[in-house]
């Protein structure tokens, strides 16, 4: 076998040595690492932009439509307090109690021998009701029934518009003095009835269908 | 042929090579990746917000462009009501409207006072007052009472007579003394 001598040992152990430096084998790496996790970087930073474009849209439109929505808002608000405050209204315009009617059923109930001297009358609060108060004269042989034919008479015309009607003498005396009825003297006597009932009604009365006016007698 | 022993040398090398890459994981992570990581998570959330108020918003306006038709009727209503209130206030323009209104249909000498004024307990009625007025008629015949009544009553939707008293005069029999009790719902100015 024959001998090999080895004479530039030391310069090739150097030469594999400069080849395997851990250090400059730590920087390759290191420097492929870091391209790959540039790249990676890169892709999600592309990404990131593409999302600040939509963000950017969004807005935009965001911008665009804000106005429009706070003027709608603000329209809303005032259309339903619209709404609600008509409501309201109709419902205290549709509650009222229309006087009109009521005189026009107390002047068709006034005989040529019936006199009217006072009318009060006033809504009950709280109650739906109507409260009145008719004083006046009856004239006639029998003056008690003359007064009582106008009760019943004013009873039954109120019944056909209102609901829990009552018509109910609060006084009734007969007077001593003689009225003047068609040139004769005629026996007479004064009385107080009370009328309640319900605000429930038709409506209210047209201008053109006058009330009639309460008779007179001497 | 690898060595078997790494030399002290080449293991301050490796040393260093793995401290500059944890080093470099380290920056790349939390100077580089995660802020804007964190900046895309963040436009996400206020897209997915924007977009949210946007289609909110769009029903939104669909909803008010119906309640504007549904409320077409209302509106129209209300300015009709509210043009029943005149300019200024109600105790200088009321009391001539009262006398002129029951000149116009044969009754004279009419005077309106205010007897109390305040204000409605509902709340949708904050903008209007509730005023009581007393409205005298010294000299008033039957059927002419009635008509005017008939006429105020359909005229003023916002008036409601609370009270009557009508009284015969004695010294002339075809006249009444005519007392009423008006409420009416006006705009506050």
């Amino acid at each position: 076998m024959a001998l090999q001598l080895n004479l530039l040992h030391e310069e090739f152990t150097q030469e594999r040595q400069r080849k395997r430096d851990p250090l400059k084998l730590g920087i390759i790496a290191l420097i492929a690492f870091g391209a790959i996790l540039f790249l990676y970087y890169g892709w999600n930073a592309y990404q990131t932009i593409q999302i600040k474009s939509r963000l950017n849209a969004s807005e935009a439109e965001w911008q665009k439509v804000e106005p429009k929505v706070t003027a709608a808002q603000k329209r809303a608000t005032e259309l339903r307090q619209i709404i609600d405050s008509t409501k309201v209204l109709d419902g205290l315009i549709d509650q009222r109690f229309y006087w009109a009617p009521f005189l026009a059923k107390v002047a068709q109930c006034v005989a040529p021998n019936i006199q009217l001297t006072t009318l009060e009358g006033s809504l009950i609060e709280n109650d739906n009701s109507v409260a009145v108060s008719i004083e006046g004269l009856a004239a006639a042989r029998e003056p008690r029934a003359a007064a009582e034919e106008f009760r019943q008479l004013l009873a039954e015309q109120l019944e056909k518009s209102y609901a829990d009607v009552k018509v109910a003498f609060k006084n009734l005396e007969d007077l001593d003095t003689m009225v003047n009825l068609g040139g004769l003297p005629t026996p007479s006597a004064r009385f107080i009835v009370t009328v309640t009932l319900n605000r429930q009604e038709a409506g209210p009365t047209k201008a053109a269908e006058p009330a009639k006016p309460i008779a007179h007698t001497k | 042929m690898m060595p078997k022993k790494l030399n002290k040398d080449q293991i301050q090398k490796i040393i260093l090579s793995t401290l500059g890459f944890v080093g470099l994981i380290y920056c790349y992570f939390n100077f580089f990746l995660g802020p804007l990581n964190k900046s895309r998570e963040t436009m996400t959330a206020a897209i997915a917000d924007v977009d949210a108020k946007t289609a909110s918003s769009k029903t939104e306006l669909k909803k008010t462009a119906n309640l504007e038709l549904q409320a077409k009727e209302a509106t129209s209503r209300y300015e009709a009501l509210k043009h029943t209130t005149a300019d200024g206030a109600p105790i200088a323009w009321f009391p001539p409207k009262m006398r002129t209104f029951f000149a116009d249909r044969g009754i004279d000498k009419v005077t309106a006072r205010l007897e109390s004024s305040g204000d409605f307990k509902q709340p949708e009625l904050s903008d209007w007052i509730k005023d009581t007025w007393a409205i005298e008629l010294p000299e008033s015949d039957y059927s002419d009472l009635g008509k005017a009544i008939a006429d105020l009553e359909n005229s003023e939707p916002l008036l409601a007579i609370h009270r009557v008293a009508i009284h015969a005069e004695p010294e002339q029999p075809q006249y009444q003394q005519v007392s009423l009790s008006a409420q009416t719902a006006l705009l506050k100015q």
